[in-house]
């Protein structure tokens, strides 16, 4: 008889893959550590909050495993779930570092941020981004996706940085879910009914044949085991977060307003014969592009009038030493789910390799040239194709430019003047070590809109606005995101829509400030939960996982 | 969501915390750590207005199981066959424990 993996809860997949007798669970059920964010919104918690972390052996090699529980709210990832995970690897970096060699697996059953908690939940998922980057430098990081709820949003992009994804024909992956792109584009986008045309596109079939996830299996304990046990022994790697030259080469023979089906990219897929694209920096013109505040303060803080791009949603430019980086709306972009200053297919594939051109050309300079985003982005595109190819995959190649270069030695800041929401967030702005953003109630912060978290989340938009009101875990402004200790600075006096000269000299002191405190600072993301707000209240619990972490992991 | 207490008159020390079950749709977890003196009960209930079939379903776990034990409950809308089910579940993993 088969012994399912799927089947299982998070606890018994963890305990199933090791071998017998050696597990041990760290910050486990008994240990206290709740969310403080779920009962004061009437939530029933969960005493592991959804992940469990439990180390041991997988034929006598040492691993760490990460399972998140896809019954407990969809396997959201909330501030106690996501820090459990980033300070369980963390910890496996200092190993490997260290010389002791652990294999971190992470299990995927996860709808993402878990929207509760929403900007805990896109911070987490940023911070689990940049340790995966920095530990698969030393190991492997394998991924399961057994199926139930799959992987969804920002927990896939993580699904596409990881060296080798395992899953099963019961899964599915993909950024945004069914019912979000029907929310955001409409029914004939993407009809959330049509569970055909869903499994057909996002299952593990479709996406094992198109690059996005390696291996299937059957649904057996077993076969699991074996599947990671010789990833792990060939230090299998995808390097599925480097393929932007493959991906813009697709892209540029893509018709993005003629259909395609499943079968018809299967086609193109195949048919790809990648080249190099390098994008070159923006330039002055006479025509103005589509106004957007991303657009006037690029304009602005590089002295380049109507700055215009072969790449027209990315704008980069060199100036006084500083990489400047943005992406901004094109109202006549060939893909019509890209319009508004999203992040689309092209645009983070495109941001990905620009950051990887003044990675490479700096690799030997001991200075590396710091690097400014101006994040103005209203979302990530929903849209059908954009599922079909897997936007996922597009902002995990810009996340992951972002950190290597963070991690490098690139000091990263991101300067908000803008919207900064969800995925596109996570794309471009959340891989900055410095978050500088202008205190403006024009600027929106979020995981998701209120229409799309409302549905998801079954409250109506009043419910919804009524629970953010009390939870700036919840917030919409960028006054409450401010109380949870994420941003290096809130520029006061600065109106997002009104460049002037004086608004872009007191910008520019604050990047130039911000840069002067990242010399011989950390190159990781610890400045989110180090400073003293977010000591004080804004990460309190993310500092108590790191500490009982700290206290568990030694065998 | 709905927050419940009891307190169960028991007699019989467990020497072992236990956890069991997810809080999945239509589940729940139990914890059990021990004490002495009377059980305490803290219930986090995602089913308002069930104070009662609450008491009525521990009142014979207890019967059956009197432990002197710290109950933390979480509960996303179980039946009480479930709950019960889920209780007994844990006896057996503190048996296997002890």
């Amino acid at each position: 008889m088969r012994n399912s993996f799927v089947e299982l809860h998070a606890r018994q997949r963890a305990e199933a893959l090791l071998d017998a007798g050696t597990g041990r669970e760290l910050i486990g059920p008994l240990d206290n550590m709740i969310s403080p964010q779920l009962e004061p919104q009437g939530i029933v918690p969960e005493s592991d909050d959804g992940v469990v972390i439990m180390k041991g052996q997988i034929n006598g090699k040492n691993v760490v495993i990460a399972a998140i529980e896809g019954a407990f709210q969809g396997g959201g990832i909330g501030e106690v779930s996501g820090a459990k995970i980033v300070s369980a690897f963390e910890q496996a970096l200092a190993d490997n570092k260290a010389g002791k060699t652990i294999y971190p697996i992470i299990i995927l059953d996860t709808g993402g941020v878990r929207l509760q908690e929403a900007n805990y939940g896109l911070l987490s998922i940023s911070e689990i981004h940049n340790i995966v980057i920095a530990l698969k430098k030393y190991v492997p990081v394998i991924g399961l996706v057994p199926g139930r709820v799959g992987s969804f949003g920002g927990m896939s992009i993580t699904s596409a940085l990881l060296s080798y994804l395992i899953g099963t024909d019961r899964a599915r992956i993909g950024l945004n879910g069914p019912e979000v792109i029907e929310q955001e584009a409409g029914v004939r986008e993407f009809d959330s009914s049509d569970k055909n045309l869903i499994w057909n596109t996002l299952g593990t079939k479709q996406r094992l044949a198109t690059g996005i996830v390696d291996e299937i299996v059957d649904d057996d304990v077993v076969a699991f085991k074996q599947a990671i046990a010789a990833a792990i022994t060939a230090h299998k790697d995808s390097h599925r977060d480097q393929k932007s030259d493959f991906y813009l080469t697709l892209l540029d023979q893509l018709d993005p307003t003629a259909p395609l089906d499943t079968v018809g990219y299967r086609k193109m897929f195949a048919a790809v014969q990648p080249e190099t694209h390098h994008l070159a920096p923006a330039q002055a013109s006479q025509t103005p592009g589509t106004p957007s505040r991303g657009r006037l303060w690029f304009e602005k803080l590089t002295g380049i009038q109507n700055a215009q791009s072969d790449v027209s949603t990315v704008l980069h430019a060199k100036k006084d030493g500083r990489e400047y980086i943005a992406i901004v709306a094109d109202e006549h972009n060939r893909f019509p789910r890209v319009r508004h200053g999203e992040v689309g297919l092209v645009e983070g594939f495109t941001v990905a390799s620009v950051v990887n051109d003044l990675v490479a050309a700096d690799k030997d300079k001991a200075v590396k040239t710091p690097i400014i985003m101006v994040v103005d982005v209203p979302s990530q595109a929903y849209g059908y194709k954009e599922e079909l190819i897997g936007i996922h995959l597009s902002l995990a190649a810009s996340a992951a430019a972002y950190a290597r270069a963070r991690q490098a030695g690139h000091p990263v800041v991101a300067f908000i003047p803008g919207d900064a929401v969800s995925g596109g967030f996570l794309a471009h702005g959340l891989q900055s070590n410095r978050l500088i953003a202008l205190d403006d109630l024009g600027i929106t912060i979020q995981a998701m809109s209120k229409a799309s978290a409302a549905r998801i989340t079954q409250r109506t938009i009043a419910e919804l606005e009524e629970a953010t009101k009390h939870v700036p875990a919840m917030a919409y402004d960028i006054e409450n995101y401010r109380k949870l200790g994420a941003l290096y600075k809130l520029i006061e006096g600065v109106h997002s829509k009104d460049a002037n000269d004086q608004a872009v000299a007191t910008v520019q002191g604050v990047i130039q400030h911000a840069l002067d405190s990242l010399e011989d600072a950390p190159t990781d993301l610890s400045f989110r939960y180090t400073n003293p707000i977010a000591v004080k209240s804004g990460r309190v619990a993310t500092n108590k996982v790191r500490q009982m972490m700290a206290e568990q992991w030694p065998d | 969501m709905e927050k419940l207490h009891f307190t169960f008159k028991a007699t019989q020390p467990i020497t072992h915390p236990v956890h069991i079950g997810v809080v999945a749709s239509g589940d729940l977890e139990v914890i059990m750590r021990p004490t002495t003196g009377d059980s305490e009960l803290d219930i986090v209930t995602g089913s308002d207005g069930f104070h009662d079939v609450w008491q009525h379903v521990l009142e014979r776990f207890f019967d059956r199981y009197p432990i002197q034990a710290k109950f933390e409950i979480n509960d996303f809308g179980a039946t009480p066959g479930v709950v019960n089910l889920r209780l007994t579940q844990a006896m057996e993993a503190l048996k296997d424990a002890q």
